[in-house]
C-alpha cells in the first residue's frame, strides 16, 4: 500500500533519515521503533508530506534548506512530491506526535473539523464509531480541546484522524506522556480500530513494549536509518531488541 | 438616550468596519492593510455602477460585493501568495496596495462632494425623543445579521470549521486534509465582501471621500488590538467599548477628539495588556 524507496531527509547538512527502504501492507498494522532523534517524526512529516510546507517556508524566511530525496509511492502511485492535503484526499492521515488538539474548539467540534473530507453520512457513522471505541470522549463533547487531559486528547486526536476517513492512519508517538493503564488501553484500541475497520497503521513509538505485540511487521530506526526489520514475533525473540526495549 | 443610541449606531459601525480585517487576520494570519482602499473601492465602484451604468440599486450592491470578494481572491493569489509567512513583508505589500489604489483614485479626481450613495430607506424614526434616520438603523440591523451569520457559519458549516482549525494549528489543520492556500483565498475573498458591505452600509450616511480609507483601516487596527488580534468575540466587544467613548467623548469634550480615542485605546492596550482583552491563546498554551 505505501512503499518508501531509498528516503533520505537532510537538515542543511544534517542527515534525518538515511536511505530508508519501507512497506507497509494494505489492513495491518506497521510499527516503526526507535529512540529520540532516530527520526520517527521526520519520517511521519515526510509521509504526510507535511515537510513540504515546512521545506516553503523555510525557504521563504531564507531558514533551514530541508531536503527530500528517494521516493513514496501511495496504492502505485507517486506522492512524493504531493501536497498534503491532496495525500489527505487520497487516505494518508497522520495523527500527530504530542496530539495538536485545536485548543479553543470544544472536543465535539476538533471531531467535525476532523471531517474535513468527509461526507456528512460518513461523518455521522463515523463520529458514533469514534464514540464507540473511545467513550470517554462521549462525557467530553462541549470542553474545550485544551482542557483535556493527556489521554484524552490522544483519544481525541485519533477520533479526529479517523473522522478524515483514513485509508492509512499514521500515529506518530501516540503513547507518548500516557500513564501505563492509558498506554494499555489505547494500545488496545489501535488493535480494535484495524480489525474493526481494516484501516491500515503506521505507527511509531519509542517505548515499543505495549505496541511490539499489537504490529503485524515492524522496523528499527537507528540515527536516521532502518537497521533491523521483520514480524512481530521475530522482532520481540531479538535479543538485542530484547535487551533495548523490554530490558531483559 | 442620545448616548445610548448613537454610541450603538456608533458601536456597530465599527464592529462592521473590523470584522473583515480580523476574519482575515484570526484566519491566515494576514494584515490585510489594504482593508481600508477596499473600502473605499467598494464605494466607488457601486456609486459607477449607479450613475454610470445605471443599474438598479440593489443590483449595483449585489455586483459591487462580488467583485470585492473576487479582488480579496486576487489579492491572496497574486500578490500574498508570494509572501506568505513573513509578516513584515505582509504588511508592507498589502499597505502599498491600498496606497496605490487610495492615491490613485484620489489623483484621477475622485474627491469632493459629488460622490454619494443614496440611502436604503429615506425616512427617520423617534426613539424616546431623539430623531434616528433609518439608515443608522438599517446599520444596526446589518451588523447584528452579520455578526450572527458569521456565528453560525463558524459553528456548523463545514468550510467555516475548517476556517477555525486553520486559525488554531495550520499544520494540524493540512493534516485533516484542509487546503491553507485555498483557506487562505476563501478568508481573504470572505474579507473583502465583509469590508465591501460595511462601506455600503456606512457610505450612504456621508460622501465618499479617499481619506476614509485611511481612517476606516485604523479603526479597523484599534479595535482588533484592543479585542486581541483575531479574536471573535473581542473585536466586537472592543468595537462597543471604543464606539461608545467615541460618542461620550463628542458629547462632553470636542468632536475633533473622536479619532484620538481609537489611537488613545491602541497604546493603552498595547501597555497594560499586549494580548488585547481577549488574546488568550497564549495563555491556554502555557497551561496545557
Amino acid at each position: 500500500m505505501l512503499e518508501i524507496r531509498g528516503l533520505m531527509v537532510f537538515y542543511e547538512n544534517a542527515l534525518a533519515i538515511n536511505n530508508i527502504n519501507l512497506n507497509c501492507q494494505g489492513e495491518k498494522v506497521t510499527g516503526v521503533f526507535g529512540a529520540n532523534s532516530a527520526g520517527k517524526s521526520t519520517l511521519m512529516y515526510t509521509i504526510s508530506g507535511i515537510i513540504l510546507d515546512v521545506k516553503k517556508k523555510e525557504e521563504m524566511k531564507g531558514g533551514e534548506r530541508i531536503t527530500v530525496l528517494g521516493s513514496i509511492a501511495f496504492d502505485g502511485m507517486d506522492i512524493t512530491h504531493m501536497k498534503p492535503s491532496e495525500r489527505a484526499r487520497r487516505g494518508i492521515i497522520l495523527c500527530p506526535e504530542r496530539r495538536r488538539i485545536f485548543p479553543e474548539s470544544s472536543t465535539l467540534e476538533n471531531l467535525k473539523i476532523g471531517a474535513y473530507l468527509a461526507t456528512s453520512i460518513q461523518a455521522k457513522k463515523t463520529l458514533d464509531y469514534v464514540f464507540t471505541i473511545f467513550p470517554p470522549l462521549k462525557n467530553l463533547k462541549n470542553r474545550e480541546g485544551g482542557f483535556l487531559s493527556g489521554g484524552e486528547q490522544q483519544m481525541l486526536a485519533i477520533g479526529r484522524a479517523l473522522m478524515a476517513q483514513p485509508k492509512l492512519l499514521l500515529l506518530d508517538e501516540p503513547l507518548l506522556g500516557l500513564s501505563p493503564l492509558m498506554e494499555v488501553m489505547l494500545a488496545r484500541s489501535i488493535r480494535d480500530i484495524n480489525a474493526q475497520t481494516g484501516i491500515s497503521i503506521l505507527i511509531t513509538e519509542q517505548y515499543a513494549r505495549p505496541i511490539l505485540p499489537i504490529v503485524h511487521y515492524g522496523y528499527i530506526l537507528e540515527n536516521g536509518g532502518a537497521v533491523l526489520q521483520g514480524t512481530s514475533q521475530e522482532l520481540m525473540e531479538n535479543p538485542d531488541v530484547k535487551s533495548a526495549y523490554f530490558g531483559l | 438616550m442620545d448616548i445610548l443610541i448613537y454610541g450603538m449606531v456608533n458601536s456597530f459601525s465599527l464592529a462592521l468596519m473590523a470584522i473583515g480585517f480580523t476574519l482575515v487576520y484570526g484566519i491566515s494570519r494576514l494584515p490585510n492593510f489594504a482593508h481600508g482602499a477596499l473600502y473605499v473601492v467598494t464605494g466607488f465602484l457601486v456609486w459607477s455602477f449607479l450613475n454610470i451604468l445605471k443599474i438598479h440599486y440593489i443590483f449595483a450592491i449585489l455586483l459591487g460585493l462580488l467583485i470585492m470578494g473576487l479582488i480579496g481572491a486576487f489579492i491572496y493569489r497574486f500578490i500574498l501568495i508570494r509572501v506568505r509567512g513573513m509578516a513584515t513583508s505582509e504588511i508592507i505589500a498589502t499597505y502599498a496596495l491600498g496606497l496605490a489604489v487610495l492615491e490613485f483614485l484620489r489623483w484621477k479626481g475622485f474627491k469632493g462632494m459629488t460622490y454619494t450613495l443614496p440611502v436604503f430607506i429615506e425616512g427617520s424614526v423617534s426613539i424616546g425623543g431623539t430623531p434616528v434616520d433609518l439608515q443608522r438603523l438599517i446599520v444596526i440591523g446589518i451588523g447584528i445579521i452579520v455578526v450572527a451569520f458569521m456565528w453560525l457559519f463558524t459553528h456548523f458549516n463545514k468550510t467555516g470549521l475548517a476556517l477555525r482549525g486553520m486559525a488554531q494549528d495550520e499544520h494540524a489543520a493540512m493534516m485533516l486534509g484542509i487546503d491553507s492556500d485555498w483557506m487562505a483565498v476563501i478568508a481573504m475573498a470572505m474579507g473583502s465582501i465583509l469590508a465591501g458591505l460595511s462601506a455600503i452600509v456606512l457610505l450612504p450616511l456621508g460622501n465618499i471621500v479617499v481619506e476614509t480609507g485611511y481612517n476606516v483601516l485604523i479603526l479597523s487596527i484599534a479595535v482588533c488590538i484592543v479585542g486581541g488580534l483575531g479574536s471573535w468575540v473581542g473585536a466586537i466587544l472592543a468595537a462597543f467599548m471604543i464606539g461608545f467613548i467615541q460618542i461620550i467623548t463628542v458629547a462632553y469634550i470636542q468632536s475633533h477628539f473622536h479619532m484620538v480615542v481609537a489611537l488613545l485605546a491602541i497604546i493603552i492596550t498595547l501597555i497594560l495588556r499586549p494580548s488585547g482583552l481577549f488574546g488568550r491563546q497564549k495563555e491556554l498554551e502555557e497551561r496545557v
